[in-house]
């Protein structure tokens, strides 16, 4: 193997739990968004469009939809004879074997990946949010500061910022405290859950990480206060621009209205910096002789004969005849039959909603209504 | 279930031309003009092979190969980029046959011998580009082998008539007398798909090399007896582009679930050169129906029964109407375009007209790049 300068280990491996019915099949990094990407996507595409061609992508929960999306990592140009997309799910050794603990646990088990590629740096990565980054600017960054680990932060609203793991830095972004939610926060530079370590560092960190019996061997928990406190030099990396979690039904369905306006903050356009995905072909979409479509996103292989609001239509869903789509995300394959009224709702893949079933509410106090993937909603129910 | 993938080889010709001057194939072959937003003609034989397991395809280039070499690249999104077997891109004829309907140049399958006398399959299931269906390849490769004939021509009943086409007399038990040139309503229409027997192949290679400047048919004429060539009519959706105005024609017909959808059945998916366009977008106040929208499509105007391929922008006030746009056309604010085909990368300024008539569509051809 070539020596590499870094390499991207991505955690997938999440059940996404607050998804609910979304993910009670697959992985949350498997999860539709967007009309026809999965959220998985949005890293593996930013690796790709940073130079990054060496992605270990670990996986645990529900991971068989996960694992043949990526596939050869061709999707995003990542199917490369040297390096590449490698699935890394938990195994066993002579030793016996175990599921990853916690983040930094998951690249302890898989610390002899990162020797086989010997890189100077190491980039770990959620496989769960969206946003556009070219990390080589925060490559750069860490290699100015020579630092050990560098940690991208955003400022958020300070209301907001007792829900996030918030860094204190001096002038130079040099981080003086690590507070996991804080209630009465110092700062409002929230940690965005991406690191650059230098390879050394990240390897001593998590080799004595695995044998404190105290650690719950997370990196936000655990390695990075630690190393906080034993004086390495750990430098906050500040990104302007658009990022969500979107590990809530409701942060799930405010993102992807986001998507939606004339000037979409996140702009899935931008031919610059493209968002790849693994995509079956489909034909072009058919908008029917009565159908209206105003501001949404309408992906292939749909057919939309009745009206279409502020909403996100998937790959291959179909919205009948007198149908109303409001406010709502179908995912690929759902439908909303004949008549049927659908407000502020997501809809599972392949979910369909019977003829004249009226669901969800365009009440903006009540929570957004979530079918289930492969759920047919009666009238009744 | 039958092994097609273990006794057939495929043969697409891409190389031969519409008799008729058209912008459309002025700097491409007909085989990569773009159809149904999405699609190029040559994705149908390759998908049509693909979905029948076949993994060895001689694909015979035409001289204006650029457009064509570009799309099916290694052939991968056809699964043909194997170790074993594979896309062989082939040389053809830079023309293919001069005559009418003709499609299967003898000489160009002289010249590409190697490929049938290297394989070890049984049968060559051979294509053109220009007729677009989808069907199963695996019935057909079964009902030859169950007749045991020589070669066997899949035909359609012709509902129009067609000069750039060509045309079965069939006799007892299905076996075909003759092949005539036209094609007229009633006719059995020859979808330019047979299966052969590649040892039979081999033979008419050596036995007519002198009647090279023929089409395989009109060479083997007068042995169709003796050759023994059966027929296999089939009965599902096929689309015949000969020119202009069946490429536009039958287009709008295709505006309709129910009539597209026998062309992209998903248990025998047509596939494309793979582009990672998001969906398409539509603004307030836009206005679609009736239509066939493409992905990386901007609307905010009005479109009624029209096809928009990948990336077409249809501005504000903008009204497309009974029109085709391929990739990345550009509809100003306030313009109309009616009754249209504009090729790729046309932009049409804001405030103007461009308008056919329903008897007589307005075709503009490709534009460069950065027209603006």
């Amino acid at each position: 193997m070539g020596k590499k300068e870094c390499i991207a280990m991505l955690l997938a491996g999440g059940q996404g739990s607050r998804l609910g019915a979304l993910t009670s099949k697959i992985a949350k990094p498997a999860v539709s968004f967007g009309g026809k990407f999965r959220i998985i996507d949005f890293a593996l595409s930013n690796c790709t469009n940073s130079g990054i061609d060496t992605v270990g992508v670990l996986t645990q929960y529900r991971p068989y939809l996960l694992h043949s999306y990526i596939g050869s990592g061709e999707a995003w140009d990542l199917d490369a004879r040297d390096g590449g997309v490698s699935i890394l799910p938990p195994y066993a050794t002579q030793e016996g074997g175990a599921w990853y603990a916690g983040t930094a646990d998951a690249i302890t088990q898989n610390l002899e990946y990162i020797k086989m590629y010997d890189p100077e740096y190491v980039l770990i990565l959620s496989g769960d949010h969206l946003y556009r980054m070219d990390y080589r600017k925060m490559l750069a960054s860490h290699i100015q500061h020579k630092a050990d680990l560098t940690v991208s932060v955003m400022p958020v609203p300070w209301e907001e910022a007792s829900r996030f793991g918030i860094l204190t830095a001096d002038d130079d972004g040099r981080i003086q405290r690590f507070d996991e939610k804080p209630e009465k926060p110092e700062s409002n530079l929230a940690s965005m859950g991406i690191y650059i370590f230098s390879t050394k560092v990240l390897v001593d960190a998590l080799e004595a990480d695995a044998v404190d019996q105290r650690s719950s061997h997370d990196f936000g928990k655990d390695i990075i206060p630690k190393l906080l406190s034993e004086g390495y030099g750990l430098y906050t990396y500040e990104f302007h621009g658009f990022w969500k979690d979107v590990g809530t039904i409701a942060s799930f369905h405010e993102t992807s209205m986001d998507l939606l306006g004339p000037n979409p903050e996140f702009d899935l356009y931008d031919k610059s910096f493209p968002i790849l995905s693994n995509i079956t072909t489909r034909p072009p979409h058919y908008i029917g002789p009565d159908a209206v479509i105003d501001d949404a996103l309408v992906s292939n292989g749909c057919k939309v004969y009745g009206t279409v609001r502020h909403s996100i239509v998937s790959t291959d869903a179909v919205v009948g005849e007198r149908a109303v789509v409001e406010d709502s995300v179908l995912l690929p394959g759902a439908q909303v039959k004949a008549g049927a009224h659908v407000r502020r709702a997501i809809l599972g893949e392949n979910a369909v909603v019977e003829e004249g079933v009226k669901l969800g509410s365009v009440d903006t106090t009540k929570d957004t209504a979530v079918v289930g993937n492969d759920v047919v909603i009666g009238k009744g129910e | 279930m039958s092994m097609t993938q273990n006794r057939t080889l495929g043969y697409i010709t891409a190389n031969y031309i519409t008799r008729e001057n058209s912008v459309l194939t002025a700097n491409r072959p007909l085989a990569s003009v773009p159809f149904m937003g999405r699609y190029r003609l040559i994705d149908f034989p390759l998908s049509n092979m693909m979905n029948a397991g076949i993994k060895t395809v001689g694909l015979v280039m035409p001289g204006n190969c650029r457009s064509i070499m570009d799309h099916v690249g290694s052939g991968k999104d056809w699964l043909l980029d194997r170790k074993k077997g594979g896309l062989f891109l082939v040389p053809g004829n830079a023309y293919g046959t001069s005559k009418r309907g003709m499609r299967f140049l003898l000489r160009d399958i002289i010249a590409n011998k190697e490929l049938f006398k290297r394989s070890d399959k049984p049968y060559v299931v051979m294509m053109g580009s220009s007729i677009v269906f989808n069907l199963d390849l695996h019935q057909i490769v079964d009902a030859h082998e169950t007749s045991g004939a020589g070669i066997t021509m899949v035909y359609v009943k012709a509902v129009r008539h067609q000069d750039d086409a060509s045309s079965l007399v069939i006799g007892d038990r299905g076996r075909v007398t003759q092949v005539r040139p036209g094609c007229d309503y009633g006719d059995n229409k020859f979808m330019d798909c047979f299966i052969i027997d590649r040892k039979l192949l081999l033979d008419i290679i050596e036995d007519y090399a002198t009647a090279d400047y023929l089409d395989i048919f009109e060479a083997i004429a007068g042995d169709f007896a003796r050759i023994d060539v059966c027929s296999y009519e089939f009965k599902g959706l096929v689309v015949g582009i000969h020119g202009e105005e069946t490429y536009y024609e039958r287009s709008m017909q295709l505006i309709d679930p129910s009539i597209y959808e026998q062309l992209f059945n998903p248990d025998r998916p047509i596939i494309t050169k793979a582009h990672d366009a998001p969906p398409a977008k539509y603004f307030a106040g836009s206005r679609a129906t009736n239509s066939l929208i493409s992905t990386g499509c901007e609307i905010k105007g009005t479109v009624r029964g029209s096809i928009l391929s990948r990336g077409v922008i249809v501005e504000s006030g903008a009204q497309v109407v009974n029109s085709i746009l391929m990739q990345s056309c550009v509809i100003k604010s306030g313009a109309r375009v009616e009754n249209a085909i504009l090729d790729k990368n046309n932009v049409v300024p804001a405030n103007t007209e461009l308008r056919g008539t329903p008897e007589h569509t307005l075709v503009l051809g490709k534009a460069p790049l950065n027209a603006e």
